[in-house]
């Protein structure tokens, strides 16, 4: 569970329209802070600092490649493992389907041979 | 990039098999019967060992249809013919690992016929970053994120 310190810091995060645009447009894929601030008409100065408000609150990740500082959507942990969980379920039960039919294929009697 | 933290959890599949658990038993234990179920892409298999026995290996390498690699590799801990299984295991997606787990198989008779009992406890390291992607696109970003800030929110109350 979240602290409520880091809840205060979600919902300051969040309480500005033009940081709201970043994440929604972060929510599509990863951007540059060039590709963040041009369609908010934001200089990239204050687009930084918007985006280190963001990044406090958890809720955009960044990572420096040569010059370019390029920002995602936080990979909430929790999602990827339920994802993950249902793939895993899903193949094993698949799995287990054609376990079921390969024993029907080859009987107890048959396999004694 | 620093590494997510690791999530933990466990899930139980429990299925009826239509014979003994001698004979289920021999479609885990036996290379040629496992074969005819363990497999979802035959084709995508480039590399296959299997060792059964407690400390044996079962490592396996697929390439899938788009050329990006899979691993698994397993390890067995212990094995109690006919009743239970227990193997560790890793799997890996363009050689990152994604997860470690424990896999208890338990055979238990049920009139002649066997419930199976497949436990796999898992670690979960982090998706390789092409799974990362995705699920930072839209199906699951801002919605998400709107939902988790929204249950924290209830449960402070």
């Amino acid at each position: 569970m979240m602290e409520p310190q880091q809840l205060d810091r979600v919902f300051i995060a969040l309480s500005d329209t033009g940081r709201r645009r970043m994440v929604e447009r972060l929510s599509r894929g990863p951007a540059t802070v060039k590709e963040l601030a041009e369609p908010v008409n934001m200089r990239l100065p204050s687009a930084l600092k918007h985006l280190k408000v963001l990044e406090e609150g958890g809720i955009v990740v960044s990572h420096k490649a040569g010059r370019t500082r390029t920002y995602s959507i936080q990979p909430d942990a929790f999602g990827a493992i339920d994802d993950w969980l249902r793939k895993r379920k899903a193949s094993m039960n698949a799995a287990f389907d054609r376990l079921v039919m390969a024993m029907e294929e080859i009987p107890e009697e048959e396999a004694e041979k | 990039m620093t590494a997510l933290p690791v999530a933990h959890s466990t899930f139980v599949i429990e299925r009826e098999l239509p014979a003994s658990p001698r004979h289920a038993y021999r479609f885990w234990s036996e290379a040629a019967l496992k074969q005819r179920w363990n497999e979802c892409h035959p084709d995508w298999v480039i590399e296959e060992s299997f060792d059964f026995r407690v400390g044996g290996i079962e490592a396996k390498r697929w390439r899938m249809a788009d050329g990006s690699e899979q691993t698994f590799r397993a390890l067995y801990f212990d094995i109690v013919p006919q009743q239970r299984i227990i193997y560790g295991f890793d799997m890996s997606f363009r050689g990152q690992k994604v997860s470690a787990s424990l896999a208890t198989v338990e055979f238990l008779p049920a009139g002649s016929q066997t419930r199976m009992k497949f436990t796999e406890q898992l670690a979960f390291l982090g998706e390789a970053d092409a799974m990362r992607h995705r699920i930072a696109g839209t199906e699951v970003g801002f919605d998400r994120l709107v939902e988790v800030v929204a249950s924290e929110a209830a449960s402070l109350h």
